[in-house]
């Protein structure tokens, strides 16, 4: 239902709109969203459960936090379908090709008598992505879709991947991102991007190809130390000869080839497995899923993402077992994770994207997407650009020390320099101004980190802004840039 | 709008006191040995094609596509035969470029060579490999990290080791900071030079007490003169247009610029080749070529320098001996490693050859490992980087010397 205000809205964007040329991203955010009061206050450890359930708090998430408390506020994030995430659909409209299946993205690509177009679809995918973590209300539905990305990986510059990601994101992460692991890997294992990503399109009967199998095992599954040996990896490749891609009609479609499939008995994990065509490979996902190896690996990596990156094991085994006494639900998972687990939450540096989109949403920048990319690609992490099957790291360690590019990134960002993208840091800074430049860098401070800067820290940022000849606005400016610049913004 | 915001009780300082501190203290001293390239061959390189056993029957009848005729197999075109090295052994043709540092004996190869790992998961050979430990029990940081550690050379240039690409590599983590290099260009900040002044200011401050930050801006005023675009090679080398070469570019640049590098790892990556991989020509051997050239360039560009060079190849693991269905490789066992250097005993292949007839291979039908990889690195290490404790950098390994370094 599209309520009088949310009619309103539509109208005032559909003018606008057109206002703008057609191809131009709709970017402009209608005004009345910002409350006319400063940002709330909160303590270091709600700011930092906050900042865990967010892609980085916006003003009126951290209003909403502090008026129903970290529970509800679980509650309400995890129930994702009955939040109205309107605003974020008007920001897709540009992106044409979210919608269409795979034989029609083939169509739009196909240049005929030119070479394929490989940009436009991927391009629309990687801004639709920042669009949904800059806009969504469903913060924690886009955090797992964000982690489901990561784990099962797929590079999208691989052969067709390029427009079959974008069928993949909607069909299997997308769709099962907050429900059931069991229908996330099914979905996956029948994922065209995903046959050809790993190589199962060339796994037939007298030709074997073990990359997906193993994959699916050690990476999907039970963990490289979950107990499969080399045995089972060629076993369940043999099982899964035959799965497989169409290359006409309906093309890009999953389909399974009984004449490229190995009709032999298998063995796979010491389960026998007799002739029976695609259901062997589907019987062993149905073990796989609910393997008790799994639901650990499955677990550490969930925990590991949300509440530290050595994950307190008494939250794993907790969270492992509901895993199991729940088939694999996933906000059961989750649920057990934050509720328990965000009392023993550690520092987390942040990845590019999330130290990205923390610096947009918490400045309450508007963006169309597009412009960012190219800063993600120089802090090493473009949206589904990680060539090997195991994810852009979730630990800390391999991205610190590159600390240059997210500098230039901040800089241009506050001096309102990256195409299509702009900063309201004045407007929010006008609901909280006041006469001194001191109080009003403090307010940034705990817009920004959650709590003032050292007063030693902040008279000494000011004075050496303003030794070089800025104004107080200027200096303001500078010291935004400085504070997203900071070691302390880089964690989260 | 003028408010007033709840007077905080806490204060966020620049530097939260939970961000990891150096805790750096080497136990050895000794002035900087050579600088050391550690270039790393991702996803696991078929070196059966790469440095190609042609003595040995078994190889042309596990690979009856892909392999790269002998040298003296009339029946093929001379460019497309193996390069023979010594009556057993030969370069894919795609090496040739590799011929004149292996002539001048300035390199050396290791067949045969890599970890104990059987997963024959990349990214758990990789990550064992990097850390220079046999399982997941050992240290977390990296050999490369541990040999920065355990050694002070007296160098404290933030360029000391530096990761070419987006991120440091594993094996260069540690408790000493490194560096990660995409292109010595790109490393400034631009725009209005007035706003700059100011911006350079503020990072001066909120950085005052982090290390990793003061590198940083250090390294910004030390880059700011170099530039790849405009840099001419010794000997009129020629680095190949490709990731590669402009990496080893750079690394020429750093150490001609003395800007105390003694480090540099390099990642080469594409060479999980499970589908049509090419033989002669192809994905595989573009790969080679680009290399090869890479590494002849930066030879013949450093000629002068290689006194005070070692370069080694290593890559996770080595592929099948048998080729696959697809016209590739699977994951195998057995690897292979280059050294460069001025003081390498080389235009010799090294290590003892374990043979592919059956009874020979091992597992899934692989080349064995008869040359742990830490031996060679730890012949290295002590030889020409002057660190000892290889004990520390491989814990829990005794080193044998397989003689790689004169």
């Amino acid at each position: 239902m599209i309520s009088r205000r949310d009619f309103l809205k539509l109208s005032t964007l559909v003018v606008t709109s057109a206002a703008l040329s057609s191809c131009a991203p709709v970017y402009r955010r209608l005004a009345g969203d910002l409350p006319a009061v400063p940002w709330t206050p909160l303590d270091a450890h709600d700011f930092l459960a906050l900042n865990r359930l967010t892609f980085g708090p916006r003003v009126e998430e951290r209003a909403r936090f502090s008026e129903i408390s970290l529970q509800a506020y679980i509650e309400e994030q995890l129930a994702f379908d009955s939040i109205n995430d309107f605003d974020c659909e008007l920001q897709l409209q540009p992106f044409k090709s979210l919608g269409k299946d795979a034989n029609e993205l083939e169509g739009i690509s196909n240049g005929l008598f030119e070479d394929y177009d490989r940009e436009t679809i991927p391009d629309e995918l990687r801004q639709a992505t920042l669009v949904r973590q800059i806009y969504s209300k469903r913060q924690l539905y886009e955090l797992m879709v964000e982690f489901w990305s990561d784990h099962f990986n797929i590079f999208i510059e691989k052969g067709n991947c390029f427009y079959l990601k974008t069928v993949d994101d909607r069909e299997v992460i997308r769709k099962h991102a907050l429900a059931s692991f069991r229908d996330l890997v099914w979905a996956s294992a029948h994922s065209p991007a995903m046959m050809i990503y790993l190589d199962n399109q060339a796994n037939e009967k007298s030709a074997p190809n073990e990359n997906y199998a193993r994959e699916l095992m050690e990476l999907h599954t039970l963990g490289v130390d979950g107990g499969y040996t080399q045995q089972d990896v060629m076993e369940l490749a043999r099982c899964l000869t035959g799965w497989n891609v169409k290359e006409h009609f309906w093309l890009g479609d999953f389909v399974f080839k009984e004449d490229l499939h190995d009709t032999g008995t298998k063995d796979v994990l010491g389960l026998t497995i007799e002739n029976s065509g695609i259901k062997e490979a589907e019987q062993v996902i149905e073990m796989l899923v609910t393997h008790p190896n799994t639901a650990r690996f499955i677990a550490t990596k969930l925990t590991r993402r949300f509440i530290a990156d050595d994950p307190p094991q008494v939250i794993v085994e907790k969270a492992a077992q509901t895993f199991l006494q729940t088939n694999g639900d996933i906000k059961s998972v989750l649920r057990v994770i934050l509720l328990d687990g965000l009392a023993l939450a550690q520092p987390k540096y942040k990845r590019p994207a999330n130290f990205v989109t923390s610096a947009l949403r918490m400045t309450n920048t508007e963006t169309d997407g597009a412009g960012i990319q190219d800063y993600l690609l120089r802090m090493g992490q473009t949206y589904f650009g990680w060539p090997t099957p195991d994810g852009y790291p979730d630990r800390g360690e391999p991205w610190q020390n590159n600390l240059m590019p997210r500098w230039q990134f901040v800089f241009e960002l506050i001096r309102n320099e990256i195409k299509g993208t702009k900063n309201n840091l004045n407007s929010l800074l006008d609901v909280s101004s006041t006469d001194s430049l001191q109080d009003d860098v403090d307010s940034l401070t705990s817009l920004l980190l959650g709590a003032p800067l050292e007063r030693l820290t902040r008279d000494k940022l000011i004075d050496s802004v303003l030794s070089a000849g800025a104004s107080p606005e200027e200096t303001l400016q500078i010291a935004a840039a400085g504070i997203l610049a900071s070691p302390a913004f880089q964690w989260r | 709008m003028l408010t007033t915001l709840p007077k905080p009780t806490t204060y966020q300082v620049a530097l939260p006191s939970w961000m990891p501190r150096l805790a750096f203290a080497p136990h050895n001293t000794s002035p900087r040995g050579d600088t050391l390239i550690v270039v790393f061959l991702r996803g696991a390189a078929d070196i059966l094609n790469m440095v190609v056993p042609h003595g040995e029957d078994a190889y042309y009848q596990l690979r009856p596509s892909l392999g790269i005729p002998r040298p003296d197999d009339s029946s093929e075109k001379k460019e497309e035969r193996a390069i023979d090295l010594d009556g057993f052994f030969g370069f894919h043709p795609s090496m040739h470029a590799l011929l004149d540092a292996w002539q001048s004996e300035q390199l050396a190869i290791i067949h045969a060579c890599g970890a104990p790992d059987e997963s024959r998961s990349h990214f758990k050979a990789m990550e064992l490999m990097e850390r220079g430990v046999d399982d997941e029990r050992g240290p977390a940081s990296g050999w490369i990290g541990r040999h920065l550690a355990t050694l002070n050379t007296g160098n404290s240039s933030p360029l000391r080791a530096v990761g070419m690409g987006t991120r440091p590599q594993r094996s260069l983590s540690g408790t000493v900071p490194v560096s990660a290099l995409r292109s010595i260009a790109d490393f400034h900040l631009g725009g209005d030079p007035r706003a700059l002044q100011q911006m350079r200011l503020a990072l001066n401050t909120v950085y005052e007490n982090d290390v990793l930050g003061q590198d940083t801006l250090s390294i910004m005023d030390t880059l700011e003169t170099l530039d790849p675009l405009t840099y001419t090679a010794a000997r009129n080398a020629k680095y190949p247009d490709s990731e590669f070469g402009l990496a080893l570019k750079q690394t020429a640049m750093l150490i001609k610029a003395e800007v105390g590098l003694e480090v540099s790892a390099i990642d080469v990556g594409g060479w999980d080749t499970h589908f049509a991989q090419g033989s002669v020509t192809g994905l595989m051997p573009n790969l080679m070529k680009d290399l090869a050239e890479g590494l002849a360039a930066f030879h013949a560009d450093m000629q002068d320098h290689m006194n005070q060079l070692t370069t080694v190849t290593m890559s996770e693991f080595g592929r099948r001996a048998s080729e696959n269905g697809s016209l590739g490789t699977d994951h195998g066992h057995g690897s292979m490693m280059m050294v460069l250097g001025g003081n390498v005993d080389g235009g010799k292949v090294h290590g003892e050859w374990p043979g592919l007839e059956e009874g020979q291979i091992m597992g899934p039908g692989d080349l064995a490992v008869t040359t742990d990889y830490r031996d060679v690195l730890s012949e290295v290490l002590v030889k020409r980087l002057n660190n000892p404790a290889t004990n520390e950098v491989f814990p829990d390994y005794q080193a044998k010397m397989p003689n790689v370094i004169v």
